[in-house]
């Protein structure tokens, strides 16, 4: 097999997870996403170091490196998404919008604030 | 013991496993920061609460004093000059410009230590002292379960050991000789980071909006890092910084099926262009810029001033290495583009930090800028480049320090007072403090005799010596906008009158006079004898390969 | 010895970080320090004085160098002190006067629960003040010139309570802001031609420079001065800046930091000799500001005020006789010396008198009170007798040297300025006999203030009168001994060079008009107020009086110049400043905002829109990195 299938496929597994996070408003599926674009290097990675017959296998290393650390992301992540989650009752990544530069008039972390004390 | 004896006897003909070589005593100001970051986590574990948060200040400094000792006896040693070379079977290069860079984080870690643990800016609730972060961060804010925990006075002590594996990864970063460990610490970094913005005590929604974006635009931006890795392991067959460069020279051998990927030159472009990406977005540079202000206004104060100055200066000193050590051979290439990114960067941060009413976001816009001006030092590429960028982060990291800290005590009844408005008249009211804002607003500004002009003039000069005369154009025009909307805030604070509802400025303990004090002291050092830094950066601005 | 140049500054710079950062355990004694430390640093003023008496004349000047800033190829900053006849001077008379200030405001600010502060900013002013007079480069003076503007700020804002010292430490501050461009403007300047900052280099080469290019730094450099020195047209600030505490007019307002201006110009000499038309608008701005602060300081009935219009006239006078070149440039340096002394003594007479009357400033409001103060009374009447140039006194042999020279400029420019001059001494006799005769003498005036408290006049402490009696011996005899054998002249003239006047008239006449002059002006003061009693509501006054009571109308004179662009008159520097450039700066400023306005739009906070964003930038980057490689 040429290495261009792998590595097209990867590119391809790449976009959908760049589209996935341009287009999704769900936390999770962001998250998601992002998991889906590791994985597009995982699989580039693993098919360079069998194309390059690396001796120190250091894509290979590197694939196991990024699954670990993916899965301490996400781990974080949801942990972050969470606690979003149970302040706001949602997990759309849309809503959560009070920091920016668009509120010229009114003092966003007052805005914050507000909801704050009407959640409460 | 047989069964082990029979496995030595074995090993003894046939080849044994080559342990790797790993040099302990070099990689010992990270190996203490990690180490202190356990014993952290080990604590938490098993300490009673009210132990916990001197405790846990007591580890975190020793182990940063401890790593910045150890940074200072391996430079004594030589380890930055004569003796410089590549750890731990050469995935880690201890240099120069590593242990100038570790140690300035090391010193800025402490400093922003000391902020996290003041405890008098907050009124005392039953007793209680309590801190800027949130008394029980997985609580629902406005809950029943956070007033408990309130009202016990607790604290998120975590905040410590989480701080010290982000300093490891930190001191790691600049030092990283191979794209793994590179990846490696770009995570353990950041991570620590994400979670940190989230437990602010006050406007905990705004802290959690940061933490979110702050966690999905950094994913995004690993994820381009890793992407670009894999295309550049593709084209050169290694992830050592040296090989690459070597194979991008054609000084290296070529093996057949590496002879194939080695063509397709795009596979280099686009891969260095996508490993860029992921620095610059830990920098701050323009359009990677997005997270920095929202971010930083977000995040509890210690932390934003720790994050913009420990951050910036690891993930430059990484931005560094890549384009020093690994793709010198394509300079030619990479320079235009960086060249458009650093005026952008100058430009956009300069341009919209004029409009900003919020006093973090308008140093979360300076410190776009700024990212900004150092980038043009980067673009010099010769030592001069170099050792004006390792100046001039030193210089920043402490004025940025110092003014976040400042931010820390105007305060009100809703906490801090970061609406500009509510600065105004700030001179009248406490001259002292508005005096030390004003002197590090005047060195972002770079105001001769202040670090801040030492460091630009050190860029600047570097750049135009490198060729970049345009740019530095650029930047001495961005400065004057910039220094536009720095003039306006000291204008603010001493020339209009006070509001008569204003915030009061709460008298901190030593822990966050200490913090200010030195930040002055530097600010003040680097602009008037800046002689000795200057050599020291220069001494220590060549990377070993 | 040369070492002892940076602890001369210092000693005052640790006492003001010592005393700021100190904090409330130094409330108690803390002024004690800072007293120490200001007489610690004259007394090394005195060892640095006698040590150059003792070398030839040649080898007085010494110049010590610290470090060097910044050090790159072409651009040589070093922060260097150079201690040269000149300097020496000043360094004395900062050191000395400050001292005694220092003392007499231990009495003064007893009872302020801010003194610490103050006694900090005036150990800053100290050390910024050597720091403008040792400096061997202009980057080192204009540091110290701002850095006197900065406690010259802070100190006339001291009682920040009070809306008008606020507004009065805005005012001196902005004022001084144009002054300083000028400053900036100069060194600039200079750097662009010669290369170089320092005193040296740029004097030596300034042979070599085209008359155009040296008259343009001339002009500049007299901006600077017109700005620090209070002297037409910005000359404003002054008269407001009485808003701060006594001790402070005395030391910064009087004897001090308004001199700065005489000092640059003098040490810039060999600037202004070169550049005539220079010299010429120095000396025109001196002889304006002479008779402009005569007039002032006959109208106002507020003692300081008087005071400072009297200052400021006086100024004029230096200003005049530095412009007039070698033949003035020694006489202008002592004159500054002796007001110095004197003008000091005054202002703290001044600040007893307030002292002992519950802060009352109106002159009309006193009277009688030689009675109450007999001490006070006796050292103003002292400063009195100087400043008017009564026979044998200081000011008697400065100020008849300033009209000498003046006169000695030949044809109908000398007579206008020894006419000047001498309407100045008219002018002056008749201020200050005004102001001797409605705080001293005649029926007492006082009367009980809003509060129903009514003054109890009486005389000030020790640590208040000491001082003043120390400075009363200056004001008697620096002058005579001065011009003993001409011993200022000889120990000045390897700096500033000198070359004899040939006045008209000889010395012995111009004596005698002046005291002519003076005691005209001393006779008509007392007709006018020491006859009659003197009405405790100021009379409504001509035209003039009118107009002088609002210093000459320059606060409207500068509101009508800045609101109506289009008049002729506001093609000054002051149009331009304010309305010119700013008009410019602030149409570039609504530029800039105006884009960043629209550029913050792209920071929505919807982080999808920042994923966007940074996906666009990686594609542009890619693209762009691509690009590169193919062109």
């Amino acid at each position: 097999m040429h290495l261009a299938y792998p590595a097209v496929l990867a590119v391809l597994l790449f976009s959908v997870g760049v589209y996935g996070v341009l287009a999704r408003r769900n936390v999770i599926l962001v998250l998601m996403s992002v998991e889906l674009m590791l994985n597009a290097v995982n699989l580039n990675l693993v098919a360079f170091d069998v194309w390059l017959r690396d001796t120190l296998h250091a894509g290979q290393a590197l694939t196991l490196f990024t699954i670990t650390v993916a899965a301490a992301e996400i781990g974080l992540g949801l942990a972050i998404v969470l606690l979003v989650y149970r302040t706001r009752r949602t997990a759309a990544v849309d809503r959560v919008t009070a920091l920016g530069d668009r509120h010229e008039a009114d003092d966003p972390a007052d805005a914050a604030e507000e909801k704050e004390q009407a959640a409460a | 013991m047989i069964a082990t004896h029979a496995l030595a006897a074995a090993g003894g003909n046939s080849p044994s496993i080559p342990a790797p070589h790993i040099e302990y005593g070099q990689l010992s100001p990270m190996l203490v920061v990690f180490g202190a970051a356990l014993v952290g986590i080990l604590a938490e574990a098993f300490l009673p609460r009210r132990l916990r948060a001197a405790t846990q200040l007591g580890i975190s400094l020793a182990g940063l004093v401890g790593g910045f000792v150890a940074v200072v006896v391996l430079a004594a040693q030589g380890h930055a000059s004569t003796r410089a070379g590549l750890l731990a079977m050469g995935s880690v290069a201890i240099d120069g410009p590593a242990l100038f860079l570790q140690g300035v984080i090391l010193l800025t870690a402490v400093l922003a230590v000391l902020t996290y643990a003041e405890g008098r800016l907050e009124p005392r609730i039953n007793g209680h002292r309590i801190d800027a972060f949130a008394a029980q961060a997985a609580a629902v804010p406005g809950g029943e379960q956070e007033r408990e925990a309130t009202r016990e006075g607790l604290r998120t002590t975590e905040i410590y050991p989480l701080t010290l594996f982000a300093v490891g990864g930190m001191l790691l970063f600049p030092a990283s000789n191979d794209l793994l460990t590179m990846f490696v610490a770009l995570e353990v970094l950041s991570l620590p980071l994400y979670l940190m913005c989230a437990i602010a005590r006050r406007r905990r929604l705004l802290s959690q909006e940061a933490a979110v974006k702050y966690f999905l635009l950094g994913a995004f931006a690993s994820a381009f890092f890793l992407f670009g890795t894999a295309l550049l392991y593709g084209y050169a067959g290694s992830l050592r910084l040296g090989e690459i460069a070597d194979v991008v020279s054609g000084v290296a051998p070529v093996t057949p099926a590496l002879a194939v990927t080695t063509q397709n030159d795009a596979l280099l472009l686009i891969g260095l262009a996508m490993v860029s990406v992921g620095l610059l977005f830990k920098v701050g540079a323009v359009p990677f810029h997005s997270w920095t202000p929202d971010v930083y206004q977000g995040a509890p104060t210690p932390v934003t001033g720790f994050m913009a100055a420990a951050t910036k200066t690891a993930a430059f000193g990484a931005l560094l290495r890549l384009f020093y050590v690994a793709f010198p051979g394509i300079r030619w290439d990479w320079r235009p583009v960086m060249w458009g990114v650093a005026i952008l960067t100058m430009v956009v941060g300069s341009i919209l930090a004029v409009t900003q009413q919020d006093v973090k976001r308008l140093l979360a816009y300076s410190s776009i800028a700024h990212a900004g001006f150092i980038l043009t030092g980067l673009i010099a590429t010769d030592r001069r480049g170099v050792a004006a960028v390792l100046f001039y982060l030193l210089a920043y990291s402490f004025v940025t320090l110092g003014a976040f800290a400042v931010v820390t005590l105007v305060r009100d009844s809703k906490g801090e007072a970061t609406h500009l408005s509510s600065w105004a008249g700030l001179g009248r009211r406490s001259p002292l403090l508005a005096a030390v804002f004003a002197l590090f607003l005047l060195a972002f500004a770079g105001i001769p005799l202040t670090s801040g002009f030492t460091g630009k003039f050190a860029v600047f000069q570097a750049a135009a010596g490198g060729g970049a005369a345009p740019l530095v154009i650029v930047g001495v025009l961005s400065s004057a906008i910039a220094a536009f909307f720095y003039i306006r805030v000291i204008v603010l604070m001493f020339f209009s009158d006070p509001q008569p509802s204003g915030p009061a400025v709460a008298v901190p303990s030593a822990l966050t006079a200490t913090t200010i004090a030195f930040g002055v002291l530097v600010t003040l050092g680097l602009g008037l004898l800046p002689q000795y830094f200057l050599d020291l950066a220069t001494k220590a601005s060549i990377f070993i390969r | 010895m040369n070492s002892l140049i940076p602890l001369l500054i210092a000693a005052p710079l640790a006492g003001a970080a010592l005393l700021l950062l100190g904090g409330r355990a130094l409330d108690r004694f803390g002024h004690w320090i800072a007293t120490a430390l200001a007489a610690l640093s004259c007394a090394f003023g005195l060892v640095l004085f006698f040590d150059m008496l003792g070398r030839d004349t040649e080898h007085r000047a010494v110049t010590t160098r610290l470090f060097s800033w910044i050090p790159v190829n072409g651009f040589q900053a070093d922060v260097s002190f150079q201690l040269d006849q000149l300097s020496i001077v000043f360094v004395l008379l900062i050191t000395g006067v400050g001292t005694l200030i220092h003392l007499y405001s231990v009495g003064y600010m007893a009872h302020d629960e801010r003194r610490r502060r103050f006694f900090a900013y005036l150990n800053l002013f100290l050390a910024a003040m050597l720091i403008l007079v040792l400096a061997d480069n202009y980057l080192l003076l204009y540091v110290g010139w701002e850095g006197v503007g900065l406690a010259s700020y802070l100190l006339i804002g001291f009682w920040q309570h009070k809306p008008s010292a606020a507004t009065a430490a805005k005012k001196a501050f902005i004022v001084n802001r144009v002054g300083d461009l000028g400053l900036s403007i100069a060194i600039m300047l200079m750097f662009a031609e010669f290369g170089s900052f320092a005193f040296h280099p740029v004097f030596s080469a300034a042979g070599d420079a085209t008359e155009g290019k040296l008259t343009a730094i001339g002009l500049m450099l007299l901006l600077a001065a017109c700005g620090k020195s209070a002297q037409v047209p910005l000359q404003s600030w002054l008269g407001d800046a009485m808003e701060g505490p006594t001790p402070v007019s005395a030391l910064i307002h009087a004897a001090t930091m308004v001199t700065a201006g005489v000092y640059l110009i003098t040490r810039s000499s060999a600037i202004f000799d070169l550049a005539p038309d220079a010299q010429t608008a120095v000396v025109v701005v001196g002889a304006v500001t002479l008779l402009f602060g005569a007039i002032v300081g006959c109208a106002k009935d507020d003692i300081k005020k008087a005071l400072a219009g009297s200052t400021m006239s006086q100024i004029g006078y230096m200003i005049m006789a530095a412009g007039l070149g070698p033949v003035g440039y020694a006489f202008a340096i002592m004159h500054l010396v002796t007001h110095g002394f004197f003008k000091a003594g005054l202002f703290l007479g001044a600040g007893s008198v307030m002292h002992g009357m519950n802060d009352e400033v109106n002159m009309r409001h006193y009277g009688g009170l030689r009675k109450y103060m007999p001490w006070t009374f006796w050292t103003f009447m002292a400063g009195y007798a100087a400043i008017i140039g009564f026979p044998f006194l200081s000011g008697f042999f400065s100020k008849d040297k300033i009209i000498e020279a003046a006169l000695a400029k030949g044809g109908t420019e000398g007579w206008i300025l020894g006419g000047c001059a001498l309407l100045g001494a008219a002018v002056t006799a008749f201020y200050m006999t005004r102001v001797v005769l409605l705080t001293f003498f005649g029926e007492k005036r006082w009367q009980p203030d809003a509060e129903g408290n009514e003054p109890h006049p009486h005389e000030s402490p020790k640590t208040m009168v000491i001082p003043m009696v120390v400075l009363t011996f200056g004001s008697l005899f620096a002058g005579g001994l001065f011009s003993l054998g001409d011993s200022f002249l000889n120990f000045l003239e390897p700096v500033t060079g000198f070359e004899e006047g040939h006045s008209p008239l000889n010395a012995l006449t111009v004596s005698a008009i002046a005291t002519v002059c003076m005691a005209a002006g001393v006779g008509l003061a007392w007709l006018m107020y020491g006859r009659s009693p003197v009405p405790v509501k100021p009379p409504v006054g001509s035209l003039l009086t009118r107009a002088a009571r609002r210093d000459l109308l320059q606060d409207d004179f500068n509101h009508a110049v800045l609101v109506r662009p289009g008049s002729a008159l506001a093609a000054t520097l002051v149009w331009f400043d304010s309305k010119g450039l700013d008009g410019f700066v602030n149409g570039l400023a609504a530029a800039i905002g105006g884009l960043s306005g629209r550029l913050r739009r792209i920071q929505t906070g919807y982080v999808r829109t920042y994923a966007l964003s940074m996906f666009g930038g990686t594609l542009v980057l890619v693209a762009s990195t691509l690009l590169m490689r193919s062109v």
